[in-house]
């Protein structure tokens, strides 16, 4: 995942291979869940609204820093958004998916937010400056507190989703 | 109860962390270094003044080396092809580029970047490529023009396209003064408009909204579900 990640980083910053490498990485990551049943990724379908709106509020939590700051925030280029969304579901079904349902049947919970938050943090310190990762990680443990509160990775896609797009 | 809690936790820490950094950290698209403005918009917030940048480029057997001169700071990268430069027995050529300390208005222009003079001890033989970051703050340029005079006569140069995040590139065939930007008649495509900084906020409100008007009916199915299972 680390290797996955940091590849699709350096590709990103080479001319022209900025959203080609974006949606390879992010393809790339979902295969990484390939072989785990959805149930155990946090995928199942039971509930299916409310983790709709967990999404939508986790989407709200990660952009209200930004939102209550006076002055403009950047917005994402509209070229990029679709190599976003893939990231960001690719990311999720990575970290949050296939590797914290690993982690957790080797260590049970504490290891597999632990762990996920770690790894999280480390495939984005190619593409984050060092003041960034403080947020990076905690965004992570957010994300993850919440894959082991609901057992749900629906909510972690959706608001990941919208917190790319919109930031 | 305790996951709930700890969930609430993980909020304020994000909340705490996040509000510690500029805002916008792309994920998967890293955070664009802030831009160095002549003349900073006002949400800039705080600003280094652009760095200027020199390079001596030698000449071997009557052509000029490859090479490529740019800021120190990095906001504008021109790359030389061997054989660039008219060399005419010269040994080096020097390439200066200056930012320009003030920020004129052309006629149906919108500057999105400094304007930067680049300058050589010898004419350009040959196309050379040219990068220029420019700011997340504004919208973005889709053209990079040209001039002899910074004050008037601007034009567009080559086929300008942004190359990666925040980056833009053309080639040119002389140099002088150059900057980013597009008409100020009709707004870049693909440009992202702030709307004064308000974007944001509504996107949120939007989202807040949508989670209550959502929730409350799955709260009032539970509170009325939660009677008939007391019944039993």
């Amino acid at each position: 995942m680390l290797l996955i990640e940091w590849s699709r980083t350096l590709l990103a910053q080479r001319p022209g291979l900025t959203l080609a490498a974006l949606v390879l990485g992010g393809t790339a990551l979902v295969a990484m869940a390939s072989g785990w049943p959805p149930e155990r990724l946090g995928l199942g379908a039971s509930k299916f609204g409310l983790r709709v709106i967990g999404g939508v509020a986790l989407g709200a939590v990660l952009l209200l820093p930004a939102a209550a700051r006076p002055g403009a925030a950047p917005l994402l280029p509209a070229g990029l958004a679709l190599a976003a969304v893939v990231v960001s579901v690719g990311e999720e079904v990575a970290f949050r998916g296939a590797l914290y349902a690993a982690l957790e049947d080797i260590g049970g919970a504490p290891l597999a937010i632990g762990g996920s938050t770690v790894l999280w943090t480390l495939a984005h310190a190619l593409s984050h400056p060092l003041p960034f990762l403080g947020a990076v990680a905690a965004a992570g443990l957010l994300l993850a507190l919440w894959r082991w509160a609901c057992k749900d990775l629906v909510a972690p896609i959706i608001g990941h989703v919208i917190a790319d797009l919109a930031l | 109860m305790k996951r709930a809690a700890l969930l609430a936790l993980g909020v304020v820490l994000y909340a705490v962390a996040a509000w510690m950094v500029a805002p916008g950290f792309y994920d998967g698209i890293a955070p664009p270094q802030p831009y160095n403005f002549t003349c900073p918009p006002p949400q800039a917030g705080a600003n280094s003044k652009p760095s200027s940048g020199h390079v001596d480029i030698k000449v071997i057997g009557g052509v000029s080396d490859a090479s490529s001169a740019y800021t120190d700071d990095g906001q504008i990268v021109i790359g030389f092809l061997p054989g660039a430069f008219e060399a005419d027995g010269k040994n080096t050529i020097s390439v200066d580029i200056k930012p320009y300390p003030t920020c004129p208005h052309p006629a149906g222009i919108q500057f999105v970047t400094n304007i930067y003079q680049i300058s050589a001890t010898a004419p350009l033989a040959k196309a050379s490529n040219l990068d220029m970051l420019f700011s997340n703050l504004l919208p973005d340029p889709d053209k990079i023009y040209s001039a002899t005079d910074p004050t008037d006569g601007w034009q567009s140069v080559g086929n300008a396209q942004p190359t990666r995040p925040s980056v833009i590139s053309t080639q040119t065939s002389s140099l002088g003064y150059f900057a980013a930007g597009y008409r100020s008649t009709s707004p870049s495509s693909g440009a992202v408009t702030l709307g004064g900084g308000q974007t944001l906020p509504i996107i949120v409100a939007i989202l807040i909204v949508v989670v209550i008007l959502a929730g409350l009916p799955v709260a009032v199915l539970k509170r009325r579900s939660g009677p008939r299972r007391d019944r039993k």
